[in-house]
């Protein structure tokens, strides 16, 4: 499955975003990066796929319900935006916690992308299940790859 | 409960080379009450394709991204590029290995690890002399 995407380069898995981190102070002249990428790790992650008859766009965006994401399409470009609470800590009403780890995003997010050109925008689905939103964007009729019947040429 | 960031080296290398793909999922740990809560972040992973097994004394927390994608899909941009979420922990000798409870919803994994009876804090009153 996204096994697949290894060959993009798109940066460094993200067990070795430390060692990334440190190489990008050592030397900083980076490539260029996308204008709304952004630092690895962030929430919610976003993978962008094509099929022929598709573009569709999946956010990790784990905790969260249907109803708690939003996804609206302006110009072409995609924003998801949300926020995920704070567990609910004083609701349980128990003793004190003590915290030794968090990392897991907590509060509002928004990320945008760009889309490719030739999509069927009002056909747009979205599909939310398990933590993962997927949008499904359709191509235009007209981009969409056709075959051509070659002729046979009589031999007469 | 430390991260087990040392490999195993005993594990078979058919093994270790698939864990290499694998994601760390980021976590939550706080303690509350008379236990110790594990909160996961593990979008994609179902109920079905997670697997959480204690050994040794060494937490494994694993689970599988199912995701339905059509064929013949071809990634534009990609941030998520493994199928599987893996994150292991050493746990220290008071959590009651058997008692451990978990729950996942909207790809958030919650551990519930209970510190075994004799661990809990117990009140200890002072007489006066």
């Amino acid at each position: 499955m996204f096994g697949d995407l290894r060959r993009f380069d798109v940066g460094q898995p993200q067990g070795l975003d430390w060692f990334r981190q440190w190489m990008d102070e050592v030397f900083p002249d980076s490539p260029a990066a996308d204008i709304r990428s952004v630092p690895r790790g962030s929430y919610p992650m976003i993978n962008v796929g094509r099929t022929d008859d598709a573009v569709r766009v999946y956010v990790f965006a784990a905790g969260l319900t249907a109803e708690q994401l939003e996804v609206s399409i302006q110009d072409n470009v995609l924003t998801v935006s949300g926020k995920r609470e704070a567990p609910d800590v004083a609701a349980e009403g128990q003793a004190a916690r003590t915290d030794f780890r968090r990392e897991r995003y907590q509060g509002e997010f928004s990320r945008s992308l760009a889309l490719p050109d030739g999509l069927d925008i009002e056909r747009t689905e979205a599909h939310f299940r398990d933590g993962i939103c997927e949008v499904r964007l359709p191509k235009r009729e007209e981009l969409k790859p056709r075959r051509i019947e070659i002729q046979a040429q009589d031999a007469s | 409960m430390n991260e087990v960031t040392r490999r195993d080296g005993a594990q078979e290398p058919a093994k270790r080379e698939e864990r290499k793909e694998a994601l760390v999922p980021a976590v939550d740990i706080f303690e509350q009450g008379n236990a110790l809560h594990v909160i996961a972040d593990m979008p994609g992973v179902t109920r079905e394709s997670l697997s959480i097994e204690v050994d040794n004394n060494i937490l494994t927390l694993e689970g599988e991204v199912k995701l339905d994608m059509p064929e013949g899909l071809s990634a534009i941009y990609a941030e998520v590029r493994a199928q599987r979420f893996m994150r292991r922990f050493t746990l220290s000798h008071e959590i009651q290995a058997d008692a451990i409870e978990a729950s996942i919803e909207n790809g958030v994994v919650h551990l519930v690890l209970p510190k075994k009876e004799i661990h809990r804090p117990r009140r200890i009153d002072v007489k006066a002399a």
